[in-house]
């Protein structure tokens, strides 16, 4: 058996595919960023080497930069404490009711599922100055704001309507992490702290919060990320408009990649988003210090 | 216990009612703009106006004839799942492969090899969105459905690792040591064995795999200009704008774009969701 499970050339045809393929399409590509961020170059030049020029420039000089790194900064906390709290509310809330726990369950992870390019165009109807919920509003005699088109404020209004429908679409998926964990905390525990005469809050405080915790962790990187690349909602809802205001850090390398053919300086944004999303895993491990209990 | 919690539930019932009622109201937010886009979808332009919230007075086919000839979502509804099955079953394989030798194979560098592929789930695909594109450019692979496939399977490798070294690791050494005893190869007991006990595995990596692929838009919209081979977020993309004014049209493009995601959804829900469980708390 174990001279099998060693077998140095099984070993190497089973991994092989995968490393050949995720080293050619992932890890050299991202070296080429790395270089590519550090070169003046557009889709007909060739690239010139001119150091850190690229990063200067976007911290100094581009004003879209500053939005979108606002907006992205913004978004990724609006999105984690909105889909932490909603999402443990949610599943803490389903784990003890008896009736309909499938039907709610299965109805919150619907949009999970379903292709945000075309849930960010639904919504950007829903909010369309004529439509949907200015149509509800107008019923009550109230005129709706442009939703999609205001510019006022530090946030602007879009950018908190595009994070209440990525609340929306997303936090099935949390709820979803949270209720496996705590369908893995056994029975006993709570019987014996009901013994104890402790009720359903401190049980919750006591019990579910310290054994989910290190759910905390993984759910909270995830949700981070996933909203530091957010770009489909985005991009079909406001595509960044009016006048870039609603840009994150996606659709800022988008434009200035593919509308522009600023490659070098696209790189560049790439290379911080990448650096963001690092920074903020390394932080979230580092400052929640897991206890793995026994369960 | 489980008594015990039902009695106690029937004393507090004014918490319940409220509890179902929160849980009722979000069932609303959730369903309303599915519902609104359904009704539209069928109604006529000056309808939306009209009776924004009432039934459509005669249901429009034909915007969804125009709908999917005009915005070209027969061929995008093709190529997208032409593109997600090949993407699932090559990344199944390969990266079932890959797990099986770093969970259940023994050799010294299986917790690099693990720690290579789980950078993978860090790195957005952005970064190598820019080179990437040069890059298959050069090899003539932009436009072309190899060309997105490629990436998909790479993108989703880190997943399915991840989900399947939780699974191969908690199977039980017996059944693996009879197949060898019986003098099963390492190839045969990882095709015969491994791969049908993994199944639950398979099926959540197998289903995360294509909705993500199936949805993504990204790349497609950067690699793909031929309109033949675009997929369908970005065919859907392209035929819906906000300045355009036949709504009703773009309503039903929408709904044919997602019908699909929820029927499917609907057929296997409990499934999903019980299959997402289990590779959560395996994972």
């Amino acid at each position: 058996m174990d001279r099998i499970l060693r077998d140095k050339k099984a070993i190497i045809i089973f991994i092989a595919p995968g490393f050949i393929l995720f080293t050619a399409i992932l890890l050299i590509p991202i070296c080429k960023a790395f270089y590519y961020s550090l070169c003046d170059w557009n889709a007909l030049s060739k690239p010139t080497f001119v150091g850190l020029d690229n990063f200067i420039k976007l911290f100094t000089k581009d004003k879209f930069m500053k939005i979108a790194l606002k907006n992205s900064v913004f978004f990724m906390l609006f999105s984690a404490i909105t889909q932490q709290v909603t999402g443990l509310f949610l599943a803490v809330i389903l784990s003890n009711i008896k009736k309909g726990k499938n039907f709610f369950k299965n109805i919150y992870y619907l949009p999970c599922v379903l292709s945000s390019a075309a849930l960010g165009l639904l919504w950007s109807f829903m909010f369309n100055q004529k439509m949907g919920v200015n149509q509800i509003l107008a019923m009550f005699g109230i005129d709706g704001p442009l939703w999609l088109m205001d510019t006022k404020g530090f946030i602007v209004l879009p950018m908190w309507v595009i994070g209440f429908v990525a609340t929306w679409q997303y936090t099935g998926s949390t709820m979803m992490l949270y209720m496996a964990q705590i369908s893995g905390i056994s029975g006993s525990l709570y019987e014996a702290s009901y013994i104890d005469g402790a009720n359903k809050l401190q049980s919750f405080r006591h019990i579910t919060l310290p054994l989910i915790k290190p759910m905390v962790v993984t759910t909270l990187s995830l949700n981070c990320i996933g909203s530091l690349k957010f770009f489909d909602l985005v991009y079909n809802m406001t595509s960044g408009g009016p006048n870039h205001r609603t840009d994150v850090l996606a659709t800022h390398l988008y434009n200035e990649g593919f509308q522009y053919f600023k490659y070098g300086y696209a790189s560049a944004i790439g290379i911080v988003l990448l650096v963001f999303c690092l920074l903020v895993t390394f932080i979230i491990n580092k400052g929640l210090k897991v206890e793995n209990y026994e369960l | 216990m489980d008594q015990q919690i039902g009695i106690k539930k029937k004393t507090v019932t004014p918490i319940t009612v409220i509890i179902y009622i929160i849980l009722g109201i979000l069932v609303l937010i959730y369903v309303t703009p599915i519902l609104w886009m359904l009704s539209v979808s069928f109604k006529t332009n000056s309808e939306v106006f009209s009776s924004p919230f009432g039934l459509p007075e005669v249901f429009q086919w034909e915007n969804y004839q125009i709908a999917w000839s005009a915005g070209k979502l027969g061929i995008a509804n093709f190529n997208s799942f032409l593109v997600c099955l090949v993407t699932l079953v090559v990344s199944m394989l390969i990266g079932s492969m890959a797990a099986f030798s770093i969970g259940r194979m023994r050799w010294k560098f299986s917790n690099t090899g693990m720690l290579y592929f789980m950078i993978g789930m860090m790195i957005p695909v952005h970064c190598v969105l820019i080179p990437l594109f040069v890059q298959f450019s050069k090899l003539g692979l932009t436009n072309s459905l190899l060309g997105l496939i490629l990436p998909y399977i790479t993108f989703s490798l880190p997943l399915t690792i991840y989900i399947m070294v939780g699974f191969f690791k908690s199977m039980p050494t017996e059944l693996l040591e009879a197949a060898c005893i019986d003098g099963c190869s390492i190839y045969r007991i990882f095709f015969s064995i491994a791969l049908p006990l993994g199944k639950t595995g398979l099926f959540v990596t197998g289903l995360m795999t294509f909705v993500n692929n199936w949805n993504e838009l990204l790349l497609a919209m950067v690699f793909i200009s031929d309109a033949t081979k675009k997929t369908l977020p970005v065919s859907l993309t392209y035929f819906v704008g906000p300045y355009s004014t036949n709504y009703v049209q773009m309503f039903a493009a929408i709904v044919i774009a997602i019908m699909p995601s929820i029927f499917v959804y609907s057929l296997f829900s409990n499934q999903i969701v019980e299959g997402l469980t289990a590779g959560a708390v395996k994972g």
